[in-house]
């Protein structure tokens, strides 16, 4: 933690050696947002935006609302194509893949890149087939290992315990807590490369997300994690690095204990002491 | 001083004035939900009545009786019945699968400008009064049948063991497999527009997480979109079915109203709702009303049991999920 590298980026436009300075430092870039805009029809709402997400390293994005954190994270799968008006320019790669190009086969990035939402949102089927939805989409997988990697996927979200005598009754049957977990582990269960997490506690009471932000700390070891947040303590509390957005700009990115701590941006210390937003 | 009187003497006048207009509404709300159910049980009660007498003459084999001759009064309901259930099936058959394509297009796929026209052509075909179907059924329709695909099907079902009683006999162009058609297209605005409405209250949410994880169109619909609208789509099925139950001028027009139960679609045979239209007005002794009331007081109860089938469905739905 004391050797992150802050990285301040005071136009919104990272330059090469910037990132290059941090995959020295020894994180690897499993993401590379550059110079990325997006439209809504005519308007603009995101400016020229550039930063890495790291391998196995968790990224929160903060800032107030209609910013553009959450427009940020659906450029990451795509999910804006569903809808049209909806245009991104510039490149994000994903393992030097630009994920941004027409031929790139959206199917397949989505199922490589997970999401979690702000609401949770079980599937109307029951608890194994939640699960199992996302792996039956692309793995031909024989009885006996897909209910060990629904098993695995319910321990490693520490729903296991919960709901291992009623796996086969409906996911809409969870409390709302549980609901978000499956939701996880259903993201999880298709050994995703990056896991997106959409305000995943915003509908959840205070002992639910302390378990979602447990599970966030864990699964850290093996994914790389994007987090979207209104509460910039969640942000300290699981983010190794985070990004302040603002209308539609990145004002700073750097390591999360720096950004809290001594932000560059006078807007980031505005923001995180109160005084707006 | 002064005020306080006021408020005191306002006051009750105003409270009196507001619970009498509570319980007038009270009361009208009241009395408009019970008319409903009088005019139900008066309905049930005039069709029992009516047919009184061709129960007592015929028993329960006027359900089972093919026969209907009214020169020597002997009525059976078989044949209406068979019709009726076979036509509404057929039309169910067909129009379901179109109806839902329909909605999972123009929910899921449709470009907005599109949706807009798509969306007042069905409310357009189903603002078409039944006699127009009739019409066009028995004018453009039946002699197209007659031409091109009656023969077609008959010789393609040649020699095919279960599909060549199913199409057999001379291609008259009306009949049962003509009159299934009419329905379909007749249902299919009503089946359309509920399960576009229900498809509609799937949470954008839940299918960008399904599209999250990877899922095509394809798999978004089937897998999620279906099964969380499953309650909704039944009911506009149910509300099409009522409908083709009911379903009685373009029927009739089309059908050939003919009494018997034949094994062949393409035979001519009749409904219950048709052969009332048709022969009420005929109807002169006491048992041909009686029996064509009877007729009234079965398509009554098929509906009935229709949607309690379908309630019950739901039911058990609901239970296995919530097992």
């Amino acid at each position: 933690m004391e050797n992150r590298p802050s990285i301040q980026i005071g136009s919104a436009v990272a330059s090469p050696n910037e990132t290059r300075d941090a995959l020295n430092a020894g994180y690897a870039e499993k993401v590379s947002i550059r110079d990325v805009c997006f439209y809504y029809g005519q308007s603009i709402a995101l400016k020229n935006i550039s930063l890495p997400l790291y391998e196995k390293q968790t990224t929160a994005f903060i800032g107030p609302s209609g910013c553009g954190k959450s427009t940020l994270l659906r450029i990451l799968n795509r999910m804006y194509d569903l809808y049209p008006g909806q245009r991104a320019t510039g490149e994000v790669l994903l393992d030097g893949e630009n994920i941004l190009s027409p031929t790139i086969d959206l199917n397949l990035l989505r199922y490589r890149i997970g999401m979690v939402f702000q609401k949770p949102t079980p599937f109307p089927m029951s608890i194994y087939d939640n699960i199992a939805f996302g792996i039956r989409l692309y793995e031909k997988v024989p009885k006996s290992e897909m209910d060990g990697r629904v098993e695995d996927a319910l321990k490693r979200t520490a729903l296991w315990d919960e709901v291992k005598n009623k796996i086969n009754s409906s996911g809409l049957g969870l409390s709302g807590g549980q609901q978000q977990r499956l939701c996880i582990a259903r993201t999880i269960a298709v050994r995703p490369k990056v896991i997106l997490l959409d305000e995943p506690t915003s509908a959840l009471d205070p002992i639910s997300t302390a378990k979602i932000e447990e599970l966030i700390y864990q699964l850290k070891a093996d994914y790389s994690i994007a987090i979207v947040t209104h509460n910039m303590q969640q942000a300290a509390r699981v983010a190794d690095f985070t990004a302040f957005m603002y209308l539609g700009e990145l004002i700073e990115f750097g390591a999360t204990d720096m950004l809290f701590t001594k932000p560059k941006q006078t807007k980031t210390e505005e923001y995180i002491t109160g005084r707006f937003g | 001083m002064e005020l306080a009187a006021q408020s005191g003497t306002v006051a009750p006048s105003v409270l009196r004035k507001n619970s009498l207009i509570d319980s007038l509404m009270h009361g009208l709300t009241r009395s408009a939900a019970l008319l409903v159910l009088l005019l139900l049980g008066g309905v049930i009660g005039v069709l029992i009545h009516g047919s009184i007498p061709a129960f007592e003459k015929f028993g329960f084999g006027f359900f089972t009786t093919e026969k209907w001759n009214p020169v020597t009064e002997i009525f059976g309901a078989a044949a209406p019945i068979y019709g009726t259930i076979v036509t509404s099936v057929i039309a169910m058959f067909i129009g379901v699968p179109i109806s839902i394509g329909i909605a999972i297009f123009m929910t899921e796929l449709c470009p907005r400008s599109l949706k807009r026209t798509l969306g007042t052509g069905i409310e357009l075909l189903a603002g078409i009064p039944s006699i127009i179907y009739g019409l066009w059924g028995l004018f453009v329709l039946a002699p197209l049948l007659q031409q091109y695909v009656q023969p077609a099907l008959i010789s393609a079902a040649e020699g095919i063991p279960w599909l060549e009683s199913l199409f057999t006999g001379p291609p008259y162009g009306i009949g049962v497999l003509t009159a299934a058609l009419i329905l379909s297209i007749m249902v299919l605005p009503y089946i359309t527009s509920v399960t576009r409405d229900v498809f509609e209250t799937v949470p954008p949410m839940l299918k960008e997480s399904a599209y999250g994880l990877g899922a095509t169109t394809w798999e978004v619909v089937w897998k999620v979109v279906i099964p969380y609208t499953r309650t909704g789509i039944v009911g506009g099925v149910m509300l099409g079915l009522g409908r083709a139950l009911g379903e009685t001028m373009a029927v009739t027009f089309v059908i050939g109203n003919a009494h018997r139960i034949a094994t062949s679609l393409i035979a001519p045979g009749t409904t219950i709702s048709a052969t009332i239209a048709n022969e009420f007005t005929e109807a002169d002794g006491e048992m041909y009303t009686s029996a064509l009331i009877s007729l009234g007081l079965i398509l009554f109860m098929i509906t009935f049991i229709v949607l309690a089938a379908a309630r019950l469905m739901l039911l058990r739905l609901q239970m296995k999920e919530n097992r």
